[in-house]
């Protein structure tokens, strides 16, 4: 198998193996059954049905060496107007994952405030820009602007931090004029 | 008609309060610099914008969601005549004649027949979305569950063939969002699906974690593998918009009039939202217009045709989300995510139990066009001037605002992580040419298909023929079938 079909058949596999365990998953729900009603696994059971069959057709289609895919109406229309393959950066999209997953672990420590400005200056560098003064600039008066909007006007319960972080928080709160 | 014309009174008086007048002004506001904007799309902004609706009034709130998405149709033509950069894909066609007119030195008029066809095409789909909802709505209030069922499976299968993307990827992307809309206490049995014991997912995931992720963070993470390269862009200080003559106006009353209805057309049928009008609009103007062999060479209709019917298809879109609760699209679908949130449920009885409601909504739409146009055409240059913003640091922000939207739900942080998790999973959609749209979909219908299939299972005794016997429920189904075909026919026929 070549690498391109290889990659080309991949999301389809793991497609239908996800499919094959939820629908296993699915036979295993604990319920009281009623005579003549459709239990609560027949709905999730018909999803992955055609979950299933649809990785499978595209499967057989793509290592039968296949025509050309059937496309929706707005891609046949809209093909024209689709933009050139762009070179890509992986290791970009990999420190992006990490910046948000870093952020939901730091948010209950940090508090909304201090990781909200350091997720944003650090972002910011991660997409390749340098102007460290707009960087740190912007960080900082977005990060009070939403904390006034969230944590002031709005009295959204956005994290606070534990201690000592929390101290942070407080003092925004306790800021006067904001 | 003289109740119709009075309770439309009423709506506009009570699209005169402030807190509304002020949501459809920031709405407008938003929705221009969305279209403007390559990176931002004009779902994305919508669903971006809908949990800072949590706390306000479902009439403000829903005001604010339509004044983005008419103005967002309107907007990316700005950058598509003027650096041939098309902010939304319904601009593409706009690259054809909008911005060969503005390279032979007339961007202003180029934008001046943007503006007019917008707020044209804009005003006429409002008329008809005034006219034709309370008609559909009364018809629909026939529908029992076998119907309704129906209806919405047409409604899903509309969106698979009619959008983008393969037709098996659309269908395991709508299976995909149809097994989360499962995740939680089923409702007859209560049992739990799905949860993996964990109690915050007993509750269900929350259809706002799925878009705000998928649509928010996973455009974020594609942008960013792409390393923010945007095209530079030229000085803009001569920006701004001349209006044809109404002689000008006169000669291009007819591809005016037919894109306009084209649009209303295709905005009604469920799955074909703006771009398919925009695109659809100007092949036909290309196949039967009176200048057709000029078409792509700068000149007025190849502007005004997808313009026209991109903006004419909002109204079109906003009949059966209101008349029959079926969204067609993802930006009416997080509509109806709005009016859900808030308790209120789109459909045959939304006329009647919140007429006040809806014919406010119907007012902000005229509101809003004419407010688009005068911002449009008086703010032109600073609202380009956003493309100066690095890529960087807008994408920064959504990101917070998709954070902050999602902790505000339940005041949870695995609310936060799901959310992530949907980013990601947005982004593998993207990455593999999976289509996102079904997948929302399927979250926001699916758990009403449901329902609607098994109070249909109850009445009828288990007797699946139901869906097929009874006139109306027939009818749709006949025309899910149809429209599944359609893609397979016109693959057999070149």
């Amino acid at each position: 198998m070549d690498h391109s079909l290889f990659r080309a058949v991949v999301p389809y596999v793991v497609g239908l193996v996800l499919a094959a365990v939820l629908y296993v998953y699915a036979g295993q729900i604990e319920y009281t059954p009623r005579p003549g009603q459709l239990g609560p696994a027949v709905w999730p059971q018909m999803a992955i049905g055609l979950m299933a069959a649809a990785c499978l057709f595209e499967i057989v289609r793509k290592l039968a060496g296949g025509r050309a895919e059937t496309r929706g109406i707005a891609e046949i229309l809209s093909r024209e107007g689709e933009a050139e393959d762009e070179p890509r950066f992986p290791l970009l999209l990999v420190g992006g994952i990490v910046l948000v997953t870093v952020y939901a672990i730091l948010l209950l420590v940090l508090g909304f405030i201090v990781t909200t400005f350091v997720f944003l200056a650090s972002f910011m560098y991660l997409g390749r820009y340098r102007n460290h003064g707009v960087i740190w600039a912007t960080s900082a008066i977005v990060t009070i602007l939403c904390g006034i909007v969230f944590l002031r006007v709005a009295y959204v319960s956005l994290p606070r931090g534990t201690t000592p972080f929390d101290r942070v928080t407080d003092a925004f709160l306790m800021l006067p004029g904001l | 008609m003289l109740d119709l014309i009075t309770q439309l009174g009423i709506g506009f008086v009570n699209c005169a309060t402030p807190i509304n007048l002020a949501m459809l002004v920031i709405g407008i506001v938003i929705g221009l610099l969305i279209g403007v904007l390559p990176g931002l799309t004009l779902v994305m902004g919508v669903a971006l914008a809908l949990p800072f609706t949590y706390r306000m009034d479902v009439t403000a709130s829903i005001v604010l969601l339509t004044a983005m998405y008419v103005s967002g149709t309107y907007g990316g033509a700005f950058t598509a005549i003027l650096f041939r950069i098309p902010g939304e894909p319904i601009d593409v066609p706009m690259l054809w004649d909008g911005y060969t007119m503005g390279r032979r030195g007339q961007a202003a008029k180029a934008l001046g027949w943007t503006l007019v066809a917008a707020f044209g095409g804009g005003i006429i789909s409002a008329i008809i979305m005034v006219l034709l909802t309370q008609p559909l709505a009364k018809f629909a209030l026939r529908f029992s569950s076998p119907e309704y069922f129906t209806m919405l499976l047409f409604g899903l299968s509309s969106v698979v063939a009619l959008g983008r993307g393969a037709l098996a990827d659309a269908l395991i992307s709508l299976s995909v969002g149809v097994l989360i809309g499962t995740v939680g206490t089923d409702p007859i049995y209560g049992a739990y699906r799905f949860t993996f014991g964990s109690p915050l997912l007993a509750d269900g995931i929350e259809f706002l974690v799925v878009m705000v992720g998928a649509y928010g963070v996973g455009e974020v993470l594609s942008r960013l593998e792409t390393g923010f390269a945007s095209k530079p862009i030229e000085k803009i200080e001569h920006a701004r918009t001349e209006l044809p003559s109404f002689r000008e106006m006169s000669a291009v009353k007819v591809p005016f009039l037919r894109s306009s209805l084209l649009g209303i057309v295709i905005g009604i049928i469920p799955g074909a939202g703006a771009t398919i009008a925009s695109f659809v609009s100007y092949g036909v103007e290309s196949q039967f217009g009176r200048r057709k062999e000029q078409m792509g060479t700068g000149i007025a209709e190849g502007i005004v045709a997808p313009q026209a019917a991109a903006t004419a298809s909002v109204g079109g879109a906003l009949v059966p989300l209101l008349a029959l609760g079926i969204p067609g699209s993802g930006a009416t679908a997080i509509i109806l995510g709005a009016f859900m949130l808030h308790g209120v449920q789109p459909g045959p009885q939304v006329l009647v139990t919140s007429a006040a409601m809806v014919y406010t909504i119907f007012a902000s739409l005229f509101l809003g066009l004419g407010l688009m146009c005068l911002i449009g055409y008086f703010a032109i240059r600073p609202l380009v001037k956003i493309l100066d913003f690095p890529e960087a640091i807008v994408s920064a922000y959504v990101l917070i605002l998709c954070f902050i939207g999602a902790l505000s739900i339940r005041n949870s942080v695995t609310d936060l992580w799901l959310m992530i998790g949907f980013g990601v999973l947005g982004y593998l959609f993207e990455r593999w040419k999976f289509p996102v749209a079904p997948l929302v979909l399927g979250v926001i219908l699916g758990p009403l298909a449901e329902e609607s299939f098994k109070n249909s299972m109850i009445s009828f005794s288990n007797d699946w023929t139901v869906f097929f016997t009874r006139p109306i429920a027939g009818t749709m189904a006949t025309l899910t079938i149809l429209v599944l075909l359609l893609p397979l026919v016109r693959k057999w026929r070149g």
